[in-house]
């Protein structure tokens, strides 16, 4: 389906509905992804699916009703089960009208024709020239190489009528030595930039270096997170830039706005327009997303909004709903921690002792307020002795407050996108004095 | 819908385009939620999707393609997509795989259950959510309440190219209830039953046996009193963990590391690997000897209870762990057949659109006998948690630190005062080899776990893990707060 059919789709749905006010999302998506292993593809698929959601308003009541079939008979359903579950529901006074929203223009890249297009072909050799790079180090590897393709139309009741189209294509890979592995990924909405022999070479390279991993002992070390690292980190955090955590008292800047929260040099945007990630320009209410200064050197100057919160704080809509049914609140999306002046290299070049670390694992919040968090670290942690790598380390668990560890940071000069399944995100390497281990491994 | 028609048709596409082996899987799925967060109705959610997944073998590697696209046009792509991505599957393979399922079967299966979730009105489901929200908020320092009811329900049309025709239809059902007390720069929390709700496969019976509104309260007051209660002591003590952490203490150091797919680093840039590696199969002493934990996919209640998983094998008992020892894995039809086995039917896909692969189901830990009560009588100083709150554990599996939201001091036998963070930390075949004693049948339920994550692209599988409370000897308690 192109836009304008999920616009007509959304316009016809609209035009059923016997709701006070209604609001549709309609949605197409194909998404592939081939996984190998130990030198097979242990899975390798495709999946393309459309969905329409209709949420109906009635005298201040909500229901939601979702399906995967935009036939006329499908419709009508729809419109009618969302418009009787909404009779169940108690009038909620802080339910705003659905609001006419602006135009949102997709930032440039957002659609690349060769990423929609990929064949299995395509992610099979990016996923065998991996294969190689770790074959010829003697070692085995396990990844994944993905390309897909979503289209988004909302339009509702008011007026609000938006479509966005976009492409994305992700590869991720760990090589593992005989007692060592190392770990890479690339993300790109264009696949064609996906060097499958480049990310195989990376986590090869982290994994001969971490061979024969030393035991270090647990305690405050100083710390340089590369990108996934860091991004793995601050990921828990972002729901505290919510205006519902904000307003129920759970975040850690509940206090209030315009405090000094983290170190001088931390500055954090949401930005869904970051060429390194540009992404969808409006939320799932269709209202158009701002550029958001969350935190300004330091300082936490916003929190994100949808029009529930907008209305109930009586602050701007930002643009950060999520998909309806949701009693998440809304959310940042597309983060990005503002680069520093030096490169990873010269903070690694000014660290007397400390420890290099490739990525996290497993990372749980401990303390929700106080946003202590515990986790391990895996695929390539390193010892770092006057300022070079001596070699690699047993892997650490680590107990810390992220906004403790972002109190005495300096980033890298250089941004990059990293992601898992439930966030992507922009950012540096930071280097992080007193960064808190509370145990070791044997491995 | 008239599925076995348009299985046909994939079978025989399939088969015309060079597969060796196909499958497909058909499936109406059907989502309702209703979450009441103070006050308000914040979910109120009625999802259906309806979708088919095909599997294909060529050349001993495996193609997978899914389509909502339910046309005969629709069904030929999916199939002819199937064997595409098979014939690349087999191009980067440096050996083949992929076999053949030895057993096709015909056959029916319903969940059991006593009363049918679709017959209950919506308005009951909402009333009972705003009730038992209300009830929880028992103290003006709750910040928020939540309430929630999930009502799942699955139809499944498996058809394959060997003969098998197996339909399906799994209900499960959960709900719960939650508090959040906010003080002077801290938050806690509690959550009944367990710690994410009580959630089986069933009918409206199972919401009842949750009674939330029977403790809505209990938890609203005990969330408050947490802010007030005494810091958990650091240090090494005895530690008895109540029913639903156990549940969690096994599906995150057993059931995770027992999945064969990971052992064999299907799952090693992700979700990690295991421990467990093949050569300690019958050698390695997993627990202490009272530790014994089964798969059982045909538990009255379980999640993972069904009739046959996703390959198409039909479902059973077999062991894990007996007496400590690790005697067995969660296995497909391939990695079974790679290690001289047959798949115990722990294959799964969190929907049409997902590839099957192995889950945990249902993952047991047998009931001791010794009466609850009795697990307190000889600690002289120890802890007693219940509920999880934070749960991390290292890619094998090995390193894990997992915090609840409650706990009581244990002081010469007796429980003592309420104590708030309690978290514990350990090695997994070390902590399990100082498990002493597990309390009997009485407290022994089927605690499940809805939002089990693995897998790229992430699936969410729904596993049970019955657990009886249990106490440990000796556990590093405290760590986080040190």
């Amino acid at each position: 389906m192109t836009g304008k059919d999920r616009e007509a789709v959304a316009l016809r749905t609209i035009e059923r509905s016997r709701a006070d006010q209604t609001e549709v999302r309609v949605g197409v998506s194909d998404r592939t992804l081939m996984r190998f292993t130990r030198g097979i593809s242990n899975q390798n698929l495709a999946s393309s699916d459309v969905g329409i959601t209709v949420r109906a308003i009635v005298d201040g009541r909500t229901g939601v009703a979702t399906a995967n079939d935009v036939s006329d008979a499908s419709i009508e359903a729809l419109v009618e089960r969302a418009r009787e579950m909404a009779s169940f529901a108690p009038r909620d006074e802080m339910l705003p009208p659905l609001r006419r929203g602006k135009p949102a223009h997709s930032p440039p890249g957002c659609w690349v024709d060769a990423t929609a297009r990929a064949q299995p072909a395509t992610r099979a050799a990016i996923c065998d020239a991996v294969m190689d790079r770790a074959e010829q180090a003697g070692d085995w590897c396990a990844g994944y190489v993905s390309t897909e393709s979503e289209g988004l139309t909302v339009a509702n009741s008011a007026g609000t009528l938006v479509s966005f189209d976009g492409t994305d294509s992700q590869a991720n890979v760990k090589v593992t030595a005989f007692d060592s592995s190392g770990f890479a990924e690339q993300y790109s909405t264009d696949v064609r930039s996906i060097d499958g022999d480049a990310i195989g070479r990376r986590a090869t390279e982290k994994a001969t270096l971490s061979e024969k991993p030393v035991q270090v002992d647990p305690g405050a070390w100083t710390v340089i997170l590369e990108p996934p690292a860091l991004g793995e980190l601050f990921a828990y955090i972002l729901a505290h830039f919510s205006a519902q955590n904000f307003s129920d008292g759970s975040s850690f800047c509940s206090e209030g706005l315009d405090r000094t929260y983290f170190d001088e040099r931390v500055t954090v945007m949401d930005d869904f327009a970051h060429p390194l990630a540009p992404s969808m320009p409006f939320d799932y209410e269709g209202h158009r997303k701002a550029r958001v200064t969350l935190v300004e050197n330091g300082v936490v100057r916003n929190i994100v909004t949808d029009s529930y919160y907008a209305n109930k704080l009586n602050r701007a809509n930002t643009g950060h709903a999520l998909p309806a049914p949701s009693a998440m609140g809304p959310q940042p999306l597309n983060i990005s921690i503002a680069p520093g002046t030096r490169s990873t290299d010269e903070l690694i070049a000014q660290t007397t002792k400390g420890l290099l670390i490739s990525r996290f694992w497993y990372i749980r919040p401990v303390d929700q307020k106080r946003t202590i968090v515990t986790g391990m670290t895996r695929d390539g942690t390193f010892l770092i002795e006057n300022g070079r790598i001596s070699g690699g380390v047993r892997n650490m668990r680590f107990n810390q407050s992220i906004v403790g560890a972002l109190n005495s940071v300096e980033f890298s000069n250089q941004q990059q996108r990293t992601a898992q399944y439930s966030y992507s995100l922009v950012v540096p390497a930071a280097k992080i004095e007193r960064f808190t281990f509370t145990s070791t491994t044997e491995f | 819908m008239e599925f076995a028609s348009l299985a046909r048709r994939v079978l025989d596409t399939a088969s015309a385009r060079g597969a060796r082996y196909a499958d497909v899987r058909f499936e109406n799925v059907r989502s309702e939620r209703v979450e009441v967060r103070n006050g308000v109705v914040a979910s109120l959610g009625d999802a259906r999707s309806c979708g088919y997944g095909v599997r294909a073998l060529f050349e001993g590697a495996w193609g997978f393609a899914a389509s909502n696209d339910l046309t005969e046009a629709g069904v030929d792509r999916a199939a002819a997509r199937a064997v595409a991505i098979a014939r690349a599957s087999a191009s980067i393979a440096r050996e083949p795989f992929g076999e053949v399922p030895p057993h096709a079967y015909v056959d029916r299966y319903v969940t059991p259950m006593q009363r049918d979730p679709k017959t209950v009105p919506l308005g009951e489901r909402v009333a009972l959510a705003l009730e038992a929200e209300k009830l929880a908020h028992a103290s003006d320092r709750i910040a928020v309440a939540r309430a929630w009811l999930d009502l799942w329900r699955t139809e499944k049309f498996f058809y394959s190219s060997i003969g098998s025709a197996i339909e399906q239809c799994i209900v499960q059902t959960g709900s719960g209830v939650q508090a959040m007390a906010v003080g002077e720069r801290e938050v806690q929390t509690r959550t009944y039953p367990g710690d994410i709700g009580l959630y089986k496969s069933g009918g409206w019976e199972i919401v009842e046996e949750a009674a939330l509104t029977q403790n809505a309260t209990r938890i609203g007051e005990e969330a408050t009193a947490l802010l007030d209660a005494t810091q958990c002591p650091s240090g090494t003590l005895d530690v008895i963990l109540g029913g639903s952490q156990v549940s969690l203490q096994i599906h995150e150091s057993c059931g995770h590391p027992a999945e064969l797919d990971r052992v064999m680093g299907w799952e090693a840039n992700f979700s990690g690997t295991s421990f467990l590696e093949i050569g300690q199969l019958d050698i390695l002493q997993y627990g202490s000897p009272i530790v014994t934990i089964t798969i059982d996919n045909t538990l009255p209640c379980g999640m993972a209870t069904c009739g046959y998983d996703d390959e198409g094998t039909q479902c059973g008992v077999s062991d894990i762990v007996r007496d400590g020892v690790l005697r067995g894995y969660e296995m497909s039809n391939d990695t079974a057949r790679a290690i001289g086995r047959q798949s115990n039917a722990c294959v799964r896909a969190q929907s049409w659109e997902f590839v099957p692969m192995i889950r945990m189901c249902n993952l047991n830990l047998s009931p001791g006998n010794v009466p609850f009560d009795e697990l307190f009588t000889d600690i002289r100083e120890g802890v007693y948690m219940e509920s999880n709150r934070s749960w991390s554990i290292d890619d094998r599996r090995l390193n894990f630190q997992f915090g609840c939201q409650i706990g009581w001091e244990i002081k010469n036998g007796k429980r003592g005062r309420m104590l708030k963070n309690p978290t514990y930390a350990g090695m997994t075949p070390r902590f399990w080899n100082t498990c002493d004693a597990i309390a009997d049948a009485n407290s022994w339920n089927a605690w499940g776990t809805p939002n089990c994550g693995k897998g790229e692209p992430m699936q969410t599988g729904r596993t049970t893990q019955a657990a009886a409370p249990a106490r440990f000897r000796g556990v590093s308690v405290g760590v986080a707060y040190l």
